[in-house]
């Protein structure tokens, strides 16, 4: 609803400012308009999709926003099960960690709509019966609307004024668009102290001089942009708040740019710990997000698995990591993107290490990884990109460059251009619905791996009047563990409990009433045996909420 | 008569403006005992606690006594819905207090250590009783604020002080948690049998025992020797398994998490920190202290007071902070830490993780290493207090026998619910006793207010060497042309910075802005050495020098090259230091 009203506002602001500058090169977007279908789109109509499949699914889906922003935007939540949702296992799909990547909410978004709506879905549905799904399609909408607003720029950071570059002043040095394009790309000088230089095989591109290769650099390169505080760096201090992939407790990088002032000190943060850490029946988490465990597995380190405090994957939760990797090539193919590491503070690691489930993440798409160039010339990721896209027939990758006089630089020889912003971590649009495909039908086959508990080979034997041995075995038919290894160790993960409830006129001659469980493997039982004596009829229950209860009667 | 006349007026005269001259006479019925108000405005027996309800009573007689120094606020509220009272002490007729450099003091965040709220209490009402009766208290009181807050945890004073429990619990707030992991929640707390409100010891009879009762005061239970057996067992606190699994007392309704683990600075999960709850300031009380604290730049010290066992204690928690704890910085709580030793006999000047244990997320290190603020933390009451004797090792660090000894001979036995027989459903014939939960670590009657003293006194000194910031030149000088060059130096006084080494090293604070008014300024720079004229020059915005720090008991030089100009005037404006002015 606010975008909706402020959009004319903003063509006319974009109209007079081109109206204003000497404005030469013809191939640039002028505006920031999107064509629903055919691009990206905002936080009203990301939440307009979701409100129309609650709405439309009214048994399956439930919508509701868990806090609103500083930037006042919901942080929602899709709730997509039925029955006793709250007892059965869930996947918890997280997009939109990164303000910066459109395709994960957008991702996220579609895996509830092709699970709803699509009717080559319509078997996988059933799993509804059993497993429930906690859908957080957009954590950084603050920073996620830059995209959409008359200055386009990559942007991270929450709506929260925030002193980034720990001077003492708030957004005291924002970006500037000196070409009024719209769009925050690069600027350079001709200036004999640079250490960048143009690129040997596509002059458009900016690479970093190689000295030792006998290389000169003559160009100083920094974001678009004014030095507003005269402090000597460019753009170090805009609207930017706090980011939500750098505000988490694991490793958590303190006092840099864009952590807050702690960790989980965000709205959008503690909103969604909150409500996980209340969510017992969580088995794993899935991420849209920068870091990578899908393509390819994480690797097992010993040492970083069990000092005091983990830094790496334990062992058994490796051997599932590799599972699933598999699963998901066989889904998503050759267009996998890059692995890649998680970083400190981010989301992904807090799920494994401080919340305690299978943590899973993956950008959805990258940039395709060039064919190994033997040229000596440097290896840049833009010329890549330029080169994929021509060979794809993207367009609007980039801003060419263009000559403007900056007041910092009197006299001096400056342009603007360069790579388009969002371009390099987001696909064009047209390539969603395929990407988006992939990965719920990758979402849906991993959720079918789910922990089931059960209790199997059931035995009662008479040893006497009114003595009898109840035997049993506790299963885990799924593929999952019961709890990952580190939810073993995380206090807050709810362990197996195995209770036996006797009647008024029995009692346990042997055996434990109640048990808490350590984590059961896929396809895997544990046999215990109570002694019991009296007549009547009991019971044994066992589960928890991530692996499903079950409970048998028995008589005697 | 007239000589009468004069009599009574110099009587008056002299009791109101200088009365602290005259305490060598009676007021009213009573007689001046030094260092204490002989008749305070403010009626509080400091040999007794008080609740959450008896607390707000004297709240509300400070303010009403007191409307220009003590201001009430509640900061937040608890997680059973209890609000957070912080009592602002200052003298609130002069400068806004926001702008004065402040002290924090807050009590009982693990709220079985009920103490610590009486001695908070007793710094914000002896600083109200002596402000223009005292001319240490009356310029603490004109030059800083206090923000004070009695009690951090109120609920879990309240489940202390009225319902049965340890000396041990309820060390953390109310919420309850699955302590046992079997999925129920606070199924299986203590149960008080006796009825007495303490949850005290059950023995039992045995004759393979290995424990008996001791020759000399027959109500201590001592081990038996290596071979031998004695007559009782022990079967732990009070209680029954109320859930049968076997285990008695395994899921209280006060749950197991610790509320000073859940601090910004190095947090880690439960299973590294025992106590840790979800994430930094998941709980409602530290969430609100967080939120009033990070809006008070100008808290430049703090105290937070524990029990037990006589520590002044600073951070780090861990031994990796260590490098974040920076000699300038250290040295300043060398300082203070060794006066404290003085000052309250049998308390030890300690560095918690070397000294006591590790903590990660605490509160201490948030204070110092996220917010740069010099916090001590205070242990409330020693063993040594009961002989003034240095602790043995034992029970609390004394020697079980003498705590018997001094229960026996100066409480006359008041701290002990004599062993007495009960009827248990699962252990059958046993005996209740033991000491009582006010016991051990809480400061008897008439050993808390000198306790709370000491420890006021040596707070009020910390607070007094927050920083204070004085000009103690400002000069200009005609150099021809219509130019001037002025001169400003800018002292601080006292120990601590106006910036610690942790603020600079991780700019936590900005700057302090040191500003020329009243002409037009074409340099400004900082004098590093006014012989030698070596100077920094700011060429950004001269007529506001920034200034990253004034260290304790230092100086900063600044000099500007003005243009015209009448009533010029120079403003210091430091977050820690407060904001003054001078005119030329």
């Amino acid at each position: 609803m606010q975008s909706q009203v402020v959009y004319p506002v903003q063509y006319i602001f974009i109209a007079l400012f081109l109206l204003q500058i000497n404005f030469s090169t013809a191939a640039i977007r002028t505006t920031n308009q999107n064509n629903n279908e055919q691009d990206y789109q905002d936080h009203n109509q990301l939440s307009q999709r979701l409100a129309n499949l609650s709405k439309n699914h009214p048994s399956l889906a439930n919508l509701q926003s868990l806090t609103k922003t500083d930037g006042s935007k919901d942080i929602w939540l899709l709730t997509i099960g039925k029955g006793d949702i709250a007892n059965k296992p869930a996947l918890a799909v997280v997009g939109g960690v990164e303000g910066d990547h459109l395709l994960g909410s957008e991702l996220a978004v579609q895996f509830a709509e092709k699970l709803l709506n699509d009717p080559a879905f319509e078997s996988e549905r059933d799993l509804l019966n059993e497993i429930s799904f906690y859908i957080f399609p957009d954590m950084s909408p603050d920073a996620r609307e830059q995209y959409f607003m008359p200055i386009r720029y990559e942007r991270r950071g929450n709506a929260r004024p925030t002193n980034l570059d720990r001077d003492g002043k708030v957004g005291e040095d924002p970006y500037d668009d000196l070409n009024g394009d719209g769009l925050i790309t690069m600027m350079r000088i001709k200036d004999p102290t640079g250490k960048w230089m143009r690129h040997p095989d596509d002059e458009r591109i900016m690479v970093r001089a190689r000295p030792e290769k006998g290389e000169k650099g003559n160009y100083l390169l920094f974001t678009e942009g004014l030095d507003q505080d005269k402090d000597g760096q460019f753009n170090e201090d805009g609207e930017e708040g706090v980011f939500f992939n750098r505000n988490f407790t694991f490793n958590y990088p303190v006092f840099t740019t864009g952590t807050g002032a702690h960790a989980v000190s965000e709205k959008e943060s503690r909103a969604i710990a909150d409500f996980l850490f209340q969510a017992k029946n969580v088995f794993a988490v899935i991420t849209f997000g920068p870091a990578n465990n899908l393509t390819k597995p994480l690797t097992y380190n010993d040492k970083d698995a069990n000092t005091k405090i983990f830094t790496g994957w334990k062992e058994h939760d490796i051997k599932i990591n590799q599972q699933l990797s598999n699963l998901y090539k066989t889904h998503v193919g050759k267009q996998a993107p890059k692995a890649e590491p998680g970083q400190a503070g981010d989301f992904f690691q807090w799920a494994y290490f401080h919340y305690g489930r299978f943590s899973f993440s993956t950008q959805g798409w990258s940039l395709p990884e060039t064919e190994n160039d033997e040229s000596d010339t440097p290896a840049s990721q833009e010329l890549n990109l330029i080169r994929w896209a021509e060979d794809h027939d993207v367009s609007d990758i980039f801003v060419p460059w263009q000559s403007i006089d900056h007041p910092d630089f009197p006299g001096k020889e400056v342009e603007v251009g360069g790579i388009a912003p969002f371009v390099m971590k987001n696909p064009p649009y047209t390539m969603v619905d395929s990407i988006a495909l992939k990965h719920a039908s990758f979402i849906l086959e991993m959720a079918a791996l789910r922990p089931k508990i059960d209790l199997v080979n059931i035995e009662t034997e008479k040893l006497g009047t009114n003595l009898h041995r109840i035997t049993a075995e506790v299963m885990n038919t799924g593929s999952f563990p019961t709890a990952s290894q580190s939810g073993e160790v995380i206090r807050w993960v709810q362990k197996t409990v195995l209770r036996i409830n006797l009647n008024e006129s029995q009692n346990l001659v042997s055996g434990k009433p109640v048990e808490v469980l350590g984590a059961i493997r896929g396809h895997s039982a544990l046999k215990r045996s109570w002694l019991i004596r009296g007549k009547g009829s009991l019971n044994i229950r066992v589960g928890s909420e991530a692996s499903g209860f079950r409970e048998v009667q028995i008589s005697l | 008569m007239k000589i009468i006349l004069l009599i009574i007026t110099w009587i008056i005269f002299t009791f109101t403006t200088n009365a602290q001259s005259a305490d060598g006479f009676a007021v009213d019925n009573f007689f001046k005992a030094l260092g204490t108000p002989v008749n305070p405005k403010v009626q509080v027996s400091w040999n007794r606690y008080y609740t959450n309800e008896g607390l707000h009573e004297i709240y509300q007689d400070m303010i009403r006594e007191y409307p220009d120094l003590v201001r009430l606020e509640s900061i937040g509220k608890s997680f059973e819905g209890r609000d957070l009272w912080l009592l602002t002490v200052t003298n609130h007729t002069s400068t806004p207090h926001q702008q004065k450099p402040a002290f924090w003091i807050d009590g009982s965040i693990h709220a079985n250590e009920i103490q610590a709220t009486e001695v908070s209490l007793y710094t914000a009402w002896y600083l109200v009783e002596n402000y223009q009766k005292n001319r240490f208290i009356t310029d603490l009181l004109d030059e800083k604020v206090f923000y004070i807050l009695p009690v951090m945890n109120p609920d879990g004073r309240h489940n202390f002080m009225r319902k049965p429990n340890t000396a041990h619990s309820s060390r953390g707030g109310m919420i309850t948690v699955d302590d046992d992991g079997d999925g129920e929640y606070g199924e299986d707390g203590f149960d008080d049998l006796n009825g007495d409100g303490h949850i005290t010891m059950m023995r039992r009879r045995a004759p393979h025992g290995q424990w008996r009762e001791d020759q000399d005061d027959p109500r201590r239970m001592t081990r038996v020797k290596q071979g031998e057996f004695g007559e009782w067992e022990l079967l732990g606190y009070e209680g029954i398994d109320r859930d049968g699994d076997g285990m008695v007392n395994e899921d209280r309704k006060d749950g197991y998490y610790d509320p000073n683990r859940d601090w910004g600075w190095n947090w880690q999960p439960d299973y590294v920190q025992r106590g840790a709850y979800h994430y930094p300031f998941s709980l409602p009380e530290t969430r609100a202290v967080r939120d009033f604290i990070m809006d008070h730049p100008n808290i430049a010290g703090a105290q937070t007071y524990h029990n037990t066992g006589g520590m002044i204690l600073r951070g780090p928690g861990t031994a990796k902070d260590e490098q974040y704890y920076l000699r300038e910085d250290i040295n300043v709580y060398d300082a203070l830490g060794d006066l404290g030793e003085k000052l309250i006999p049998g308390y030890n000047y300690l560095t918690l993780h070397k000294d006591l244990y590790t903590v990660y997320g605490g509160q201490i290190d948030w204070l110092h290493l996220m917010r740069g603020i010099f916090t001590f933390t205070n242990e409330l009451f020693t063993s040594y207090m009961y002989f003034n004797e240095t602790p043995q090792r034992g029970w609390f660090g004394s020697r079980s026998a003498d705590v018997y000894l001094f229960d026996k001979h100066l409480l006359f036995s008041d701290a002990f619910v004599p062993w007495e027989d009960f009827d248990h459903p699962q252990y059958g014939s046993i005996q209740i006793g033991g000491f009582k939960k006010n016991f051990g670590r809480i400061n008897p009657g008439f050993m808390l207010e000198q306790d709370a003293h000491r420890n006021m006194a040596f707070t009020l000194y910390h607070a007094h060497h927050t920083p204070k910031l004085e000009i103690v030149e400002f000069t200009a000088k005609d150099l021809g042309s219509g130019l001037q060059e002025v001169i400003a130096v800018v002292a601080n006084t006292r120990l601590i910075p106006t910036h610690a080494g942790v603020d600079l090293k991780f700019q936590i604070e900005r700057p302090n802005y040191i500003s020329l008014q009243g002409a037009r300024v074409l340099a400004g720079m900082t004098v590093i050495n006014r012989d030698l004229n070596l100077v920094q020059e700011q060429i950004n915005n001269p007529s506001v020098i920034q200034i990253d720090n004034i260290p304790g008991m230092s100086s900063v030089t600044i000099k500007w090259i003005v243009e015209g100009g009448n009533n010029i005037s120079v403003k210091v404006d430091s977050p820690k230091g407060g904001i003054i002015t001078e005119s030329l």
